[in-house]
């Protein structure tokens, strides 16, 4: 592949809930500047919890679980962003965003809805909320939502349609289990999603009263690059940004990533380029009918499994190498002048 | 002649993944891994249950582990298809 006259414009995907792992990431901190400092950021602004969470995040085995909501959010937060941080430092520049469950707030962190210190304190403010709720977590099931919507009862619902036929659903963990059982009966695969909060659920809904309001106290701006929300499969609009509500209720309304994916592809062919751990955004893209043609292409930062440390930092370069063949050179072009009429498809993310 | 081809698999592949538009993969995905072609381990979970019921084989437990390329998955159900005919040539 060469780089073409017109490069396919760059979308990130920032992975949510379930993508979380030991370490993930951390073979870059103390290796990629802008990726630590970004990181550093986050631990600085989340105060007298940064240090734990950072002790945490570095160890092989956390004193917390990394699957715990107090673990897996703020790092997927901080991982994602720091990833999406350190992109922009190398020359690329996106012309949208899409994320996963809490990979969204990191978009719009991203894009600049939101200062990185204030979207921290919403993100600590989230978990310290959701730590409450009662136990629950999420199953995926190799199944469309009409398949499965006959199997739901209970407080197990649909949190996630990811792909045509894989649909994750969340609730408490009764009658999760219960639901589990009689999906497998009538021939379903299923796999339980590392969580041990119901996302995506009703039985988050008490716990999310009240965070609208710390939505509302904190500063919102227009994103500087379209941010596609996977709450409404639409781009984040003005009345959207300024509804707290719309913020608070993320934890507990449905994530609708495939529907939100179709809706990005069909503005134009892109890039994709996973910023997050693991591989499970891309993969799913790699599903989508322009992706299968090869008019779209996916990138992922980061290995598909973990592994030792240096295999972060040699996945990271082989997927600069691949945005740089697809056409986006590691620096600005010194000899073009920075004049938006030659600058092309958005470019104003600034990092 | 094999009794599982590549098309077969493929075909199953896609019904996994609800795909409606029949896209060609190359000859060069057979060698690819299932991640690589976007097909994760639910995904193959599920194919490895479609193809057991399909094709009346048990398929070993590490079928999943092992076979990471549509190649070696192919060959892995075809393995296990000839370990069962003599049993039912016999039993015949």
């Amino acid at each position: 592949m060469t780089a073409a006259a017109r490069p396919l414009p760059v979308a990130l995907l920032l992975p949510g809930q379930g993508s979380q792992h030991p370490r993930m990431a951390a073979g870059l901190y103390g290796h990629e500047p802008v990726f630590t400092a970004a990181m550093d950021e986050f631990f600085d602004a989340a105060g007298p919890e940064g240090g734990p969470l950072r002790e945490d995040w570095l160890a092989e085995r956390p004193a917390t679980d990394m699957d715990h909501v107090t673990r897996s959010q703020p790092l997927l937060f901080a991982v994602d962003h720091a990833l999406g941080r350190l992109l922009l430092s190398r020359g690329v520049r996106p012309a949208a965003l899409l994320g996963h469950s809490i990979g969204e707030l990191a978009s719009a962190t991203l894009a600049g809805v939101f200062g990185l210190r204030d979207a921290t304190g919403l993100v600590l403010d989230r978990v310290r909320r959701l730590a409450e709720a009662p136990p629950g977590g999420m199953l995926a099931v190799a199944a469309s939502t009409a398949e499965v919507t006959p199997y739901l009862s209970g407080d197990v619902v649909v949190g996630a349609v990811n792909a045509p036929r894989q649909t994750v659903l969340a609730g408490p963990d009764g009658p999760l289990d219960k639901v589990d059982r009689t999906l497998r009966e009538a021939g379903f695969t299923c796999r339980r999603v590392p969580s041990l909060s119901a996302f995506h659920s009703p039985v988050l809904e008490p716990a999310c009263r009240g965070a609208a309001e710390r939505f509302a106290a904190v500063d919102r701006s227009a994103p500087s690059v379209p941010v596609h929300s996977a709450y409404t499969a639409a781009p984040l609009t003005g009345s959207d940004i300024d509804d707290p509500a719309f913020w608070a209720r993320q934890p507990v309304a449905p994530v609708l990533f495939w529907p939100a994916l179709e809706g990005l592809l069909a503005t134009g062919d892109h890039l994709l380029v996973e910023v997050g751990p693991g591989q499970g955004l891309s993969q799913v893209a790699r599903r989508h009918p322009a992706v299968r043609r090869g008019t779209s292409a996916v990138v992922s930062l980061l290995p598909a499994r973990p592994g030792p440390p240096e295999t972060d930092r040699s996945a990271l370069e082989a997927a600069m190498a691949r945005i740089e063949t697809a056409g986006h050179p590691p620096d600005r072009p010194t000899a073009r002048p920075p004049d938006r009429r030659t600058a092309g498809p958005p470019d104003r993310l600034t990092a | 002649m094999s009794a599982f081809t590549m098309e077969d698999l493929f075909r199953i592949m896609r019904e996994c993944a609800g795909e409606e538009e029949a896209v060609d993969l190359s000859s060069a995905a057979a060698e690819q891994e299932f991640s690589v072609l976007g097909y994760d381990s639910l995904a193959l979970m599920e194919a490895i249950s479609r193809v057991e019921r399909g094709f009346g084989v048990e398929l070993p437990e590490d079928t999943l582990g092992e076979a990471l390329t549509p190649a070696a998955f192919v060959d892995a159900v075809n393995a296990a298809l000839a370990g069962r005919t003599p049993a039912v040539e016999a039993a015949g």
